[in-house]
């Protein structure tokens, strides 16, 4: 067992060594340059237009550049991570070896969390040096933009996660549209709750729901006669018509 | 041509491709007829709380931006002036939008206070409730902010209410890390208000603790402009006294004793009208007027 369990580790940590290689390798990382040039040209410039709020122009900038990357790195990879390999039929050429389903599920995810941990250091130390050159050495803020750093990281393994539920049963284009839905509602949330505190409308929404449950209670309600029972059944597939066999499936 | 070598030749297109765009610009900006300033100011696509919604949790860059667009609407406004004029005293450029503009950015970020500031100096001449209303919102949102309650002292001051203002400072006084002058300014408010030495300390303060370089510099000629007042006072009284001893205005600053013409704050010589046995100040003077 303790072997066995030592072996799971490292069964995890080869696949998500081979999956940060597969991210570096498809130039994942090379948004870092675009990110060092954004914060270098608002270092440089935004002096004169901000009013003296240069620092937190740029830590706002940063830090926003960071989550908004970190996301499309979550979304467009991780749907790609399962299905790629599906697609391309390696996925038997891994099962064949003495991996479990699980393990693979899991070394996947957390090679792409090292990517997105690699993005959001190198992007934090990038904030740092441009609060550094603005302020004309250390800046006291620097300090405070390390826990939101940590905050947006668990965001993007979050995101990561949801990626990668949706891409298990779902088309990559799909996947990507759903999870940044989720995205947006978990954005929205503050919003959400403010109106429901502020609003009538869920107690509207119980009266409905009862309205509809009450409703569909009366008309399955089932006849004494047999015949009239209005019971369907679902069709049962024949084996040609059975869908090619998903990843979740046994 | 291989496929690097065409991406490279692509991407030089691109960059080189900027520059002329740049020169363009600049082209169609300078030769673009004037707008009517009657409609140049447009209202805002957004409200603050669609703004809010809208910015998907990035409310700190929006925040930002607002705050640029409300800095860059005034300092366009400044440019198109030919003579200067004092940040406080804004009331004649028309700017209908910074009321707006800077409750954008208060109500994506309420924690950010350089626009409660910038509300409390410049919006007064333009719009005094709306001034008050985003100072009391950044106080509601900052309750341990008690430059905030500076702020809304220095709008109730600059409108008289000097019995309102000296609550404001005797609150702003209760907080923990105010300084002590608070309290002692709330004092001098209610005793005081409308004197030019209260005048003096509140610019002084306001001198001292801003970290805007704009309101310093514009507490720092209202600063040089109490310093006029004094010396023109003092002038004055030469002046009454010359006239009393003698019937007549002096013609000159020699009959009453000056051998050169007296210098205000900004280094511009004053001016005798012997009309109005008055002491002005001369055309160069930076010193603001009113």
């Amino acid at each position: 067992m303790a072997v066995d369990r030592a072996g799971t580790f490292w069964r995890i940590t080869a696949i998500a060594r081979n999956a940060f290689r597969e991210a570096v390798r498809d130039r994942v990382l090379y948004n870092l340059v675009l990110f060092v040039l954004l914060l270098t040209a608002v270092a440089i410039f935004i002096g004169e237009l901000s009013g003296g709020q240069e620092r937190k122009i740029i830590v706002d900038l940063g830090l926003s550049a960071m989550l908004l990357f970190g996301v499309f790195i979550a979304i467009f990879v991780g749907v790609g991570l399962v299905y790629k390999e599906i697609e391309r039929r390696t996925i038997y050429a891994i099962f064949s070896k003495p991996v479990g389903r699980g393990e693979f599920l899991v070394g996947k995810y957390f090679g792409l969390c090292l990517t997105l941990l690699v993005n959001v250091v190198v992007m934090g130390i990038g904030v740092s040096l441009a609060l550094i050159y603005v302020n004309h050495g250390w800046d006291p803020l620097i300090v405070n933009v390390w826990p939101a750093v940590f905050l947006i990281y668990l965001e993007l393994t979050i995101l990561t996660g949801v990626a990668l539920l949706f891409s298990s049963f779902s088309s990559p284009a799909l996947s990507a549209l759903l999870t940044f839905f989720v995205f947006i509602i978990g954005h929205f949330s503050a919003d959400l709750n403010r109106w429901r505190s502020h609003s009538e409308a869920p107690a509207r929404a119980c009266c409905l729901a009862r309205s509809i449950t009450c409703s569909q209670i009366s008309q399955t309600t089932v006849s004494s006669h047999p015949r009239r029972t209005a019971v369907r059944r679902r069709p049962h597939l024949s084996p040609r018509s059975r869908p090619t066999p998903s990843f979740t499936s046994r | 041509m291989n496929d690097r070598h065409k991406t490279i030749s692509l991407a030089l297109v691109i960059v080189v491709g900027f520059f002329p765009i740049v020169a363009l610009a600049r082209l169609i900006d300078a030769e673009r007829p004037p707008v009517d300033p009657n409609i140049a100011d447009e209202n805002l696509y957004l409200n603050a709380k669609t703004a809010r919604r809208l910015s998907l949790g990035f409310n700190g860059l929006a925040a930002d931006w607002y705050w640029m667009r409300s800095l860059q609407y005034v300092g366009k406004k400044i440019i198109g002036q030919e003579q200067s004029i004092a940040l406080d005293d804004l009331g004649q450029l028309n700017l209908k939008l910074l009321a707006p503009l800077l409750e954008n950015a208060t109500t994506l970020d309420p924690q950010f206070l350089d626009p409660y500031e910038y509300a409390a100096v410049v919006l007064p001449a333009v719009d005094v409730k709306e001034a008050i209303r985003i100072t009391r919102k950044g106080i509601d949102a900052n309750p341990n902010a008690w430059r905030l309650y500076q702020h809304l002292g220095y709008i109730y001051w600059q409108q008289g209410d000097f019995k309102t203002a000296a609550e404001v400072y005797g609150q702003g006084a209760q907080i923990a890390g105010a300084p002590s002058w608070m309290e002692a300014m709330k004092a001098r408010m209610a005793a005081e208000g409308g004197s030019r030495t209260t005048a003096r300390e509140i610019y002084t303060r306001m001198f001292e603790q801003s970290a805007d370089d704009k309101v310093k510099d514009m507490a720092h000629r209202r600063l040089l402009q109490l310093d006029s007042l004094d010396e023109r006072d003092g002038l004055h009284k030469l002046l009454v006294a010359y006239q009393t001893r003698t019937g007549r205005c002096p013609a000159n600053w020699r009959e009453i004793n000056l051998s050169a013409p007296p210098v205000d704050p900004s280094g511009a010589p004053y001016v005798l009208n012997p009309g109005k046995c008055e002491v002005e100040l001369g055309h160069g003077s930076e010193i603001i007027v009113k």
